[in-house]
């Protein structure tokens, strides 16, 4: 979407980057591209929903941004710098990525706010709580007896403690009922607009992404097929395989 | 007690039996049970012999070579067993060497021992044996823990943690496992059971007191060597499942 050239004032609020950025896995039996010259600039503060078909290449892309893994070929920045030219846990506390399937450390709630602290920094973590809407007293409460709706919460708010500047969710609400979903849905959407974040969610549900609005990005067979703004691309696609999709998707 | 060669021999009645038993019992290892039985009367009469020799050479340079050949094999086996990382013998090359030089010069250090062919080759053959039990133990744990765990790895990394942070506690669980048989061996030895050094010195007339100093220090001996093992072959190990970008290829 966004071409602007790097004198345009649009280019302050580029946050990522991606530069015909493929990546291709070696097995050892064969050798697959997972994601195919994908370019494309995320602009800060805005929401972007990635659709597509299973096995299309949007967790795979996803796992790119954050550096979870490596294009084989092409270029992604974030802040106009190449990713590699942050250090690798700096750049993930920047750029967090929170799992389909939420994986809280065994311990406490509390403990696993904590582990995203620095040492000399154990702020007041129950706002933390407050801001994902959970209880107070959930602080002391066992992850391991936790519900999955309320573990994505406390992933949720595990992942603002860093203060990151993008989020990236991959299915963040596939394990959860549809009301937890809403409920998350709504924190994310909160979350964007109270904390300027980036959000880059990975969705296979046509309807949540237009809950979430922005601007989303269809994928197919790892190539980006298509994009623009949410409204529009899902009720006016310009390609096949986008129609194909959200119609199948939608009945 | 003066051993013979006709005891050793006398002594295959009871391989007789053994085999007698799982022939009775229709147990499929007869022909194992008489080949191990063979293999092993070769073996070591083969290994008293070269000791013999190497002893009464008293040359530092055969004992060296010795030790090296009993690394090589010991580490050659610990790391054949590993299905995980695909360089399980150098891993445990570099850890069981590090263990054993590490404990026999401090030995050598605090005049414990000198370096006598007779205290360093069967020493170092008992380090050699636990080191390397140890290391195969830890390197299948860091293994099977990361590969069985990449969620919990990943999310930790997706959290701004260093790999090291993010595997610590499977590489603690993994040493930990690799030095549960020492730890066992230290509550229970001599209770459960008396171990071969011991055994050795009261079977050959040596007072119990004298035996029991001896595998006092055969048991701190170990303890140092097999930690020091487990956990570079932890280390070594779990540095193979990320590289320099703390990303996960396991």
């Amino acid at each position: 979407m966004n071409s602007s050239e790097p004198s345009s004032p649009g280019v302050e609020n580029k946050i990522l980057e991606v530069l015909e950025a493929s990546r291709l896995v070696v097995n050892k039996s064969e050798s697959i591209t997972t994601v195919e010259t994908v370019s494309f600039s995320f602009q800060k503060g805005e929401i972007y929903n990635l659709i597509g078909p299973s096995g299309a290449g949007k967790s795979s892309f996803l796992r790119l941004l954050n550096r979870l893994d490596e294009p084989t070929s092409g270029r992604i920045l974030f802040r106009g710098k190449p990713l590699n030219t942050y250090p690798p846990p700096e750049l993930r506390r920047r750029i967090v990525m929170l799992f389909q399937e939420p994986y809280l450390f065994s311990g406490t709630v509390l403990n696993n706010l904590e582990y995203c602290c620095p040492d000399n920094n154990r702020r007041d973590l129950s706002g933390v709580l407050e801001c994902v809407g959970l209880p107070l007293n959930m602080a002391d409460k066992d992850t391991a007896g936790l519900s999955v709706g309320e573990r994505q919460r406390v992933a949720l708010a595990r992942a603002i403690i860093l203060e990151p500047e993008v989020l990236l969710l991959d299915e963040p609400t596939s394990a959860l009922d549809p009301a937890s979903a809403r409920i998350v849905e709504d924190l994310i959407l909160g979350l964007v607009r109270q904390l300027c974040l980036t959000a880059i969610i990975v969705t296979h549900n046509p309807e949540q992404a237009q809950r979430f609005g922005g601007t989303t990005l269809m994928m197919a067979k790892g190539s980006l097929v298509e994009s623009g703004p949410t409204e529009k691309l899902l009720t006016d696609p310009k390609t096949e395989a986008a129609r194909k999709y959200i119609r199948r998707e939608v009945s | 007690m003066e051993i013979k060669y006709i005891d050793a021999l006398a002594a295959l009645a009871l391989v007789i039996l053994a085999i007698g038993l799982a022939r009775y019992k229709s147990i499929p290892a007869e022909k194992e049970m008489a080949y191990g039985s063979i293999r092993a009367f070769i073996q070591l009469v083969a290994v008293g012999y070269v000791l013999e020799f190497i002893f009464n050479t008293e040359s530092i340079w055969l004992v060296i070579m010795a030790v090296a050949a009993m690394l090589l094999v010991g580490s050659y086996t610990a790391g054949d067993r590993d299905k995980h990382t695909g360089r399980g013998f150098p891993i445990a090359l570099i850890s069981m060497t590090a263990g054993s030089l590490v404990t026999l010069v401090l030995m050598l250090a605090l005049g414990i021992i000198t370096t006598e062919a007779r205290y360093l080759i069967p020493l170092a053959g008992m380090i050699i044996s636990n080191s390397m039990n140890s290391s195969s133990i830890t390197l299948e744990r860091v293994g099977a823990d990361l590969k069985g765990n990449r969620l919990e790895i990943e999310t930790a990394l997706s959290l701004g943690k260093t790999w090291q942070e993010a595997s610590r506690r499977i590489y603690r669980n993994a040493v930990r496992a690799g030095l549960i048989s020492i730890l066992n061996y230290l509550k229970t030895v001599g209770i459960v059971a008396l171990p071969g050094a011991m055994t050795g010195m009261i079977l050959a007339g040596i007072s119990p007191l004298k035996a029991v100093l001896l595998q006092i220090i055969v048991s701190y001996m170990l303890l140092s060597a097999v930690t020091i093992t487990s956990l570079l072959t932890g280390e070594l190990a779990v540095r193979r499942f990320f590289n320099k970008a703390d990303q996960f290829t396991g």
